[in-house]
């Protein structure tokens, strides 16, 4: 590993001045668990690491919006958010992703706002946030903006962000009424990368699905929200027939890619029967009050 | 017995807790990778990208006048320190450094001395390599009649007489052949009521010990001292004076603790290239490599072995024929050995009149295997209990019936001729029958959740014939150490030999120190390896202290004291020096007798000192959508003899199965070209603390064995044997399918559900 310059600003406008457009070894460090090991191996070889730990406290809070959503600071660390009471009052599903969400001491330093600007695809929180409808707020050298979850990646570990831009916040909507669930699957060790993770969130009002969103990660180049799921889910009633309909349709739209986990027949296979299951648990976790 | 023993027996059988376990916890343990020498230059290794070729040129010019970079050596330098760069402990075939060849992606061309490790790391992708491609092979059937020729000519290293007969070989890559002949299969295939042939496949795997190898050289004024994670220190010494032509004393090897050594830190590893480097450069020298640069180093062999048995209409074994192919990788390590070794159990712990084994150690162009825990024996079980459970299925037997009509009985030959003696086959088989209650009715699960249960045995010789040497001396003030060159990796030697001490001198286990191998300080022991330590180097500790207390005795009696005297040693040297002085030295060694297999026949009546039984019983349940199995109940149990520490020995028993556990369940190296693509713990899975079955029991069968000291043998691989048949045969009893390749991954049981429900 050669040498490099590490940088500690004390603002947001600073940190964002201490980024180049134009040289993809200049990187922010939040919680530095993916750098790390991307450094180790020697992929990732930085000229300048931008350390955020200086504006940690502006931009870590997490609070429950009084419309029923959640505001949460892209500095907060994982367990923080785990641990909130807003979170699991407002999206349970967060707090119960956290369980199976790589190990205690990764959570304890890992950053939301790196966890999903990294743009790997197994991560396990962006489809999550995408089947609750969230947004990420962007601040960058040409001002503010807002892009949907589902939105953000581009490709496999690439997004729309550019490298003058740094994640602030993530906005989750009103909850009430919405019932969700997360499924991953590991086909080796139980702590291994996930083969597909499938998020869904439910609105069921007099029975039958009025509003839905399914998405799905680790078995795809990017998270991918998969519409003709939810097409079939469109005011049907929320029953298991319903659920293996949409169940097909994931598996037919879904377009997973080989790796070690399972060969991309075998994580369509998945897909069809944790999409499923997950919109089972969704209905049995219940809707968020 | 005159002198007081100050606590009379009592230390055999006790679970003393680790000796070192305070020290370890509190992060104050020696290990060879804390240790910085003044002076010292980090090495960083250039490898191989071609799984074979022939060197056309190498460049280090960039890397030799980047700042910092003190010294780029190729294999060529190396010449200037030793003329026959050639090391090895079966074959004298792996160079120092790449040398006209290379023969996997990874292979050692080139190193960079730096006092910064990381600028030797950046040095390093500044070296380049010109290769002229030579068709490769990478598949341990397909090797044997390949026009690919890994080494040109069979260089063994005439350490084991076994193996002479190999020297000079040309144009093959079979390194070892061993064969055993015994009666007539043939006849009895053609003749047999019932004829059943299986192949079965294992995988490329790794130790991936925590603690990654390290090596340390310092040189000195016409001797060495090398400073090594290793689990052969005495055979380092041996090796390192032969490469040098030195004698033995001018060469030091000191092992504190090993984070894990597994067999992967066996007989020479990285201790030849950094002895070299020292004395080339005349400063100290130090090589730590990372994860990833373990998997170019040593693995667990792949395997083919097919598998034929006659059985009649009684369900007995009449004849049985096994092929067996161990995948050797580039260069030979222990792997001959490990094809003989255990290639001559290969029909398994069955009484069967009629045996034909071939079993061939193969070079090809993968990273080099040898020995990780089981020497090839898990390979071998994996095979012949799937085969014995298929045959049991077809009959219509009880899986367990049917072995217990086959098993050996006490005192019946193994197919080398040798007979079966002190191994409990019977007795873990009914053990895993009682706890995994087989009689009784099991609950099968229901809907896409669905219930299995198997079971398997095996069995082990010890390695023969293999010497150990060991120390006791008593102090002055009546304490005393232990000198041995026992290598404490993580399986508790340290407090098993301690015992054995404490046992015979009658103190407490707690008190004796256990001196770790510095080869200048402790006697000779041919390696930790094969679960030999506690016979072997047990035996000679327990002669050591014996020695040590016949003396204390006879000076006792020189003292005019009379029989039965409550003095202790200290008391003793008091009376006969007049102040606390002197000391006992007591010396004991250890060497089993042992003959070698005949060359046409692989027949002897003697080819171990004892035998090692391991057996494991699970219950599954299968995901029938996903392929995805969870493995409820996890059984071991092992005949060990008179287990010396219970506790020791359970966490042995549970160790080894969860470790053979991942290699069943989903650890496998990975290759494109040969490049093992998969090489680092993100990518290569071991099973962690959730993938620990729900229940685990460790059952130890009441034993003795009375050739052993105090009556105990060796387990440490005793854990590993069962475990993969016995959970293949648990999900083919969940869901009816049979999986005949290792790893069983959810999908390749996905795969083989669909298959059958298509063909139904």
């Amino acid at each position: 590993m050669r040498g490099f310059e590490l940088v500690h600003p004390g603002s947001l406008r600073e940190a964002i001045a201490m980024l180049d457009a134009d040289d993809p070894s200049v990187r922010p460090w939040s919680g530095g668990t993916a750098l790390m090991l991307m450094m180790k191996t020697g992929v990732f070889q930085p000229s300048r690491l931008v350390c955020l730990a200086g504006i940690e406290n502006s931009y870590a809070a997490i609070a429950a919006t009084p419309e029923g959503g959640l505001r949460i600071g892209a500095m907060a660390s994982l367990t923080s958010i785990e641990l909130s009471p807003d979170v699991f009052r407002v999206a349970p599903v967060i707090a119960r992703t956290m369980k199976r969400l790589s190990n205690v001491r990764v959570r304890n330093v890992a950053r939301i706002g790196g966890n999903v600007a990294h743009g790997d695809p197994h991560m396990d929180l962006p489809p999550v946030l995408a089947a609750l409808g969230a947004e990420i707020a962007v601040s960058g050298s040409q001002g503010q903006r807002r892009i949907a979850m589902e939105n953000l990646f581009s490709g496999y570990y690439e997004t729309v962000l550019n490298s003058r831009e740094l994640i602030t916040e993530v906005i989750v909507p009103p909850q009430r009424g919405w019932s969700s669930a997360y499924l991953k699957c590991t086909t080796r060790s139980a702590d291994d990368w996930p083969a597909l993770g499938v998020a869904v969130s439910l609105m069921v009002e007099n029975g039958k699905i009025a509003q839905s969103r399914v998405a799905i990660a680790a078995a795809t180049e990017k998270l991918t929200r998969l519409h003709s799921a939810e097409a079939a889910l469109a005011n049907a009633g929320a029953d298991d027939t319903t659920f293996a309909r949409a169940a097909d349709a994931a598996a037919s739209e879904a377009v997973t890619v080989d790796d070690s986990r399972g060969s991309a027949g075998y994580k369509t296979a998945l897909v069809r029967v944790y999409t499923r299951r997950a919109l089972q648990q969704a209905m049995a976790h219940g809707a968020v009050q | 017995m005159t002198g007081m023993r100050p606590m009379p027996g009592g230390q055999i059988g006790r679970s003393v807790p680790r000796l070192e376990g305070r020290q370890k916890v509190t992060g104050r343990a020696d290990y060879t990778h804390n240790l910085v020498l003044p002076g010292m230059l980090h090495v960083k290794i250039f490898r191989s990208t071609m799984p074979h070729g022939r060197i056309r040129s190498i460049d280090t010019s960039a890397a030799a006048e980047m700042e910092g970079v003190y010294r780029v050596v190729t294999g060529q330098d190396i010449r200037q320190i030793v003329p026959e760069p050639y090391y090895g402990p079966a074959f004298h075939d792996q160079p120092v450094l790449a040398l006209d060849k290379v023969r996997y992606v990874g292979e050692p061309v080139a190193a960079v001395l730096a006092a910064d490790p990381y600028v030797a790391a950046d040095a390093v992708q500044l070296i380049s390599a010109d290769y002229e491609e030579l068709e490769p092979v990478f598949d341990e059937v397909e090797a044997v009649d390949s026009s690919a020729i890994v080494h040109d000519v069979l260089k063994p290293a005439g350490t084991f007489p076994d193996l002479k007969h190999l020297h000079g070989r040309q144009n093959t890559n079979v390194a070892l052949d061993y064969r055993l002949r015994r009666g007539d299969v043939e006849a009895e295939f053609a003749a047999a009521d019932h004829v059943f042939e299986h192949e079965f496949h294992t995988q490329q795997t790794m130790h991936t010990p925590l603690e990654p190898m390290v090596s340390l050289a310092e040189p000195s004024d016409g001797s060495l001292t090398i400073y090594t994670a290793s689990q052969s220190p005495s055979f380092v010494r041996i090796e390192i004076a032969r490469l040098l032509g030195w004698p033995e004393n001018r060469v030091r090897v000191k092992v504190p603790h090993l984070g894990g050594g597994f067999g992967a830190k066996l007989y020479i590893k990285l201790e030849a290239l950094v002895a070299c480097l020292a004395l080339m450069v005349r400063r100290p020298v130090g090589l730590a490599l990372t994860m990833e640069e373990q998997f170019y180093t040593i693995t667990k062999h792949a395997s083919t072995f097919r598998i034929k048995s006659a059985v009649n209409k009684d369900g007995r074994i009449t004849a049985r024929r096994c092929e067996v192919f161990y995948n050797g990788g580039a260069y030979a390590d222990i792997g001959p050995r490990v094809a003989q070794k255990s290639g001559f159990t290969s029909p398994g712990p069955y009484d069967i009149e009629n045996v034909s084994i071939d079993s061939y150690e193969v070079y090809t162009n993968r990273p080099p295997a040898g020995a990780l825990r089981g020497f090839g024996i898990p390979q071998l079980v994996w095979a012949y209990e799937s085969h014995t459970d298929l045959i049991a299925r077809e009959l219509k037997i009880d899986p367990i019936e049917f072995r217990r009509k086959n098993l050996i009985r006490e005192g019946r030959p193994q197919a080398t001729g040798t007979p079966l003696r002190h191994a409990a086959l019977l007795g873990v088989l009914d053990t895993l029958a009682n706890h995994m209650e087989w009689s009784k009715p099991f609950e099968r699960g229901s809907g896409t959740l669905r219930r299995g249960r198997g079971i398997a045995i095996g069995f082990k010789a010890s390695i023969a014939p293999t010497t150990s040497v060991a120390i006791v001396n008593v102090y002055g003030d009546g304490s005393s150490s232990l000198y041995i060159s026992t290598v404490d990796m993580g399986q508790g030697s340290d407090t098993a030999m301690a015992q054995i001490v404490a046992e015979t001198l009658g103190i407490a286990a707690e008190s004796v120190k256990v001196i770790h191998p510095d080869t200048d300080v402790t006697p000779y022991d041919m390696a930790t390896l094969g679960s030999r330590s506690t016979f072997h180097m047990g035996h000679a500790v327990k002669r050591a202290a014996e020695h040590a207390r016949g003396q204390l005795d006879e000076l006792a009696r020189s003292l005019g004291l009379p029989e039965g005297t409550n003095y202790g040693p200290r008391e003793l040297f008091r009376q006969k020096y007049g102040m606390q002085a002197g000391n006992v030295v007591g010396v004991g060694s250890f060497i089993p007798e042992y003959k070698s297999p005949h060359p046409e026949t692989g027949l002897t009546d003697n080819v171990t000192p004892f035998w090692m039984i391991g057996g494991t019983g699970v219950e599954v349940e299968v995901d029938t959508e996903t392929g995805l199995v969870r493995i409820l109940r996890l059984v071991n149990a092992a005949d060990l003899g008179r287990p010396l520490n219970p506790k020791i020995v359970e966490t042995q028993l549970s160790g080894a199965a969860l470790m053979q556990l991942g290699f069943t369940m989903f650890e496998e190296m990975e290759f494109d070209n040969g490049q093992v693509s998969n090489a680092s713990f993100a990518d290569y899975k071991i099973p962690g603390i959730h993938d620990v079955p729900w229940t685990i029991e460790n059952h130890i069968v009441e034993t003795e064995q009375p050739t052993g000291p105090f009556g105990a043998k060796g387990v440490g691989e005793s854990g590993t044997f069962g475990v993969s048949p016995a959970i293949a045969s648990a999900i083919h009893d969940a869901v009816g399918v049979r999986l005949t390749k290792l790893p069983l991954s959810a999908e390749a049981v996905f795969n083989a559900i669909h298959a059958s429900a298509y063909k139904d």
